[in-house]
């Protein structure tokens, strides 16, 4: 005892807190999950030298060109020549049409959700913006082309028609049918994004400190003061991160746009409602089934490029989101 | 949840009478009123007088009342509320014609024996009283069952990473596994493709559910990790206080606390893959008879059958697509609903066990 008081450094190293895994058995439980987190950067890697791997030849016969070069002959025999433009061009375009249409809607949804329904009907709203979100994108395809298309063809009218003197409206051809545009498969994605901005921002609303918003209340802020003033600046972040991961998920849409659309390389850089654009995914698949070896190798470059986009864009949605909750938790 | 921003009234003491209330309906049904007869008379399109007339007149009554009401203040006020309503009215109506046109024209389709038979003989122009999805219902349940068996174990265990370890590395993990959760399911059948261009596989039922694993696991992990976190501290402190080893405290308190909301993200991660359809497409060949076997041949599946029959264009073939998108829709919405129930029974217990406090 006594040398242990005389000596308190000696005592509080033997003391000190092991906190670390002791058992065999725990080793074994830590070390098998931590091998299974560790399989998402495995996964992620394994996907990049594969698509990496076998897109190569392409990337290289074809050079930087295949980015934005806009012309795409694979026939069998010939030196194929693969240039992606149009399809990276086109999938920006409808990304950015779903975008603008569907964000006014999934935040406002949000916002209904979270400050204007009572908490039944709230509810059930959630319940059905989740389930809008698990609609199979096949299944959106095909209402898509047989319910909407008649119904978009028939508003792409109206605006040719009203607005066709502003360029973005004019069409080119002659008796256009106003079906296969960029501007309907921009509605077809903001049908599939709407959910994942509507559940993020919905999630960032109802964990605002309602300390805040009672404040502001108090301070005779009526609903638009402490929509303004309140609720976007501390949320601000978190509604991006949700369009992010809209983005990301637009980007990589493929068989919904593939009814609604008529992919073309012959680039169409604003007219959205010309029966022209293109979306990399659904081009992919679209040329699969006839695709010889050479083009098969184009193909995977495809993937490889809407595979890093959508990590990039995903990666910054989920810190961006990550980050944002926490600051209002 | 909800928090209700309750709008301070002026008068906070004073009953609504008739009075006070016939402003608002007045400013809600006069202006869709005129809206129709002036769309009616001026013979104009439905969409056009929606827009061009009703949506500036409803704007312009509501915040007349709000004006008259409030002040200046409710005048924003009462724009805002009409144009949040606008917007959400868009994606009801948006869902709804979704969900309607599937059962609608689904509903037309279905029959006994065109959920039990198979497509075998059947060609795009086939009588709907011939064939039906009854292989492709098996076939997606068999590759939704293959991929489940690889990618539940593994996202429980990387939630179990996420909230049990303590790493330092688990805020990486957590950001690259939502990233992947957005991965193109285009890009995963490519994958898997890539892979059996190298290793020499055949394409069958198996490449299939391999395409669909990168998308299961990420929506497992997330859901499972949640309700791990929703497991009070405490149970598993005093499993630990008590000299239970980690994976004890695992297996026999957390998980037991914790089953329904494991099943939940069993179930969400069958919905998320249930209807994908590109990485089938890129892996798996068609097959028009049912096949059970997993290592051989074409298997055929709803998603697919779908993508089939909408190709060829012909009104009985989309019959057909619509039939299979209502058997699809179905499956989800029992998945769906099965995870609601689960949920809900959970939160009934935790409210049992803090009102026993």
């Amino acid at each position: 005892m006594e040398s242990e008081l005389a000596n308190p450094k000696a005592n509080q190293a033997r003391r000190k807190l092991n906190v670390g895994p002791r058992s065999r058995g725990d080793r074994v439980f830590f070390g098998i999950t931590s091998l299974a987190a560790n399989f998402a950067f495995v996964l992620v890697a394994l996907i990049l030298v594969f698509l990496m791997v076998s897109a190569w030849p392409a990337l290289q016969s074809q050079g930087l060109a295949f980015i934005y070069g806009s012309t795409w002959v694979a026939d069998e025999g010939a030196e194929p020549i693969m240039q992606l433009g149009p399809m990276i061009w086109g999938s920006i375009q409808i990304a950015f049409i779903g975008i603008l249409l569907g964000t006014p809607m999934a935040v406002a949804t949000a916002y209904l959700i979270v400050f204007m329904l009572p908490s039944r009907a709230a509810k059930v709203a959630t319940t059905v913006v989740d389930l809008m979100a698990a609609l199979p994108s096949v299944v959106i395809g095909l209402w898509g082309l047989i319910v909407f298309t008649p119904v978009a063809a028939h508003w792409a009218q109206i605006l040719n028609q009203t607005l066709g003197w502003f360029p973005v409206f004019a069409i080119e051809g002659e008796q256009p049918t106003y079906v296969d545009s960029p501007f309907i498969a921009g509605w077809i994605v903001a049908v599939m994004i709407v959910p994942i901005i509507t559940s993020v921002t919905r999630e960032i609303f109802s964990q605002m400190d309602s300390g805040l918003i009672n404040g502001a209340l108090a301070l005779g802020a009526g609903r638009w003061a402490v929509l303004s003033r309140v609720i976007l600046p501390t949320s601000r972040g978190g509604i991006l991160g949700g369009v992010l991961l809209g983005l990301g998920r637009a980007i990589g849409e493929t068989v919904a746009i593939l009814y609604v659309l008529q992919l073309s390389f012959d680039i169409n850089w604003y007219q959205i409602l010309e029966p022209r654009g293109g979306a990399v995914a659904s081009f992919i698949l679209a040329r699969f089934g006839e695709a010889t070896p050479l083009e098969f190798q184009g193909l995977m470059a495809a993937g490889l490029v809407i595979f890093v986009v959508t990590l990039i864009v995903n990666t910054i949605a989920s810190l961006i989101v990550n980050r944002s909750t926490r600051r209002v938790k | 949840m909800s928090q209700t921003l309750s709008r301070p009234k002026v008068q906070p003491w004073s009953q609504s009478s008739v009075a006070s209330v016939r402003p608002l309906i007045l400013a809600s049904v006069l202006p869709a009123v005129f809206a129709a007869l002036v769309g009616l008379l001026a013979n104009l399109d439905f969409s056009v007088a929606l827009l061009v007339i009703f949506v500036p007149l409803q704007a312009l009554a509501a915040g007349f009342v709000g004006f008259k009401t409030y002040g200046k203040r409710g005048l924003k006020d009462a724009v805002l509320i009409f144009v949040t309503i606008f917007f959400s009215m868009m994606v009801m109506v948006l869902l709804t014609s979704v969900l309607v046109s599937v059962a609608v024209a689904g509903f037309s389709a279905m029959s006994p024996q065109f959920l039990s038979q198979n497509n075998v003989y059947v060609s795009p122009t086939t009588s709907l009283e011939y064939g039906g999805v009854g292989h492709a219902i098996l076939g997606t349940l068999l590759i939704v069952i293959l991929t489940t068996i690889a990618a539940v174990p593994l996202g429980i265990a990387m939630a179990v990473f996420l909230t049990q370890s303590n790493a330092k590395h688990k805020g990486i993990v957590r950001t690259v596994t939502q990233a992947l959760s957005g991965l193109p399911s285009v890009v995963s059948g490519l994958f898997i493709l890539a892979i059996m261009g190298f290793v020499g596989i055949e394409r069958s039922g198996l490449t299939g559910a391999l395409a669909l694993f990168p998308l299961m696991l990420p929506t497992v992990a997330r859901v499972a990790e949640e309700s791990l976190r929703l497991v009070p501290s405490d149970l598993r402190l005093a499993a630990l206080a008590l000299g239970a080893p980690n994976y004890k405290a695992f297996f026999q308190v957390i998980l037991p606390a914790a089953k329904s909301g494991i099943i939940t993200a069993l179930l969400l991660g069958l919905a998320r893959i249930i209807g994908e359809t590109a990485p089938l497409i890129l892996t798996i060949n068609a097959n028009n008879s049912t096949n059970l076997n997993p290592f051989a041949e074409g298997i055929a599946t709803l998603p697919t059958y779908i993508y089939g029959f909408l190709s060829s264009g012909y009104s009985t073939s989309q019959a057909r697509a619509w039939g299979a998108a209502l058997v699809l829709l179905l499956l989800v919405a029992l998945l769906f609903g099965a995870a609601r129930i689960m949920t809900r029974q959970k939160s009934l217990k935790t409210k049992s066990t803090k009102k026993a406090k």
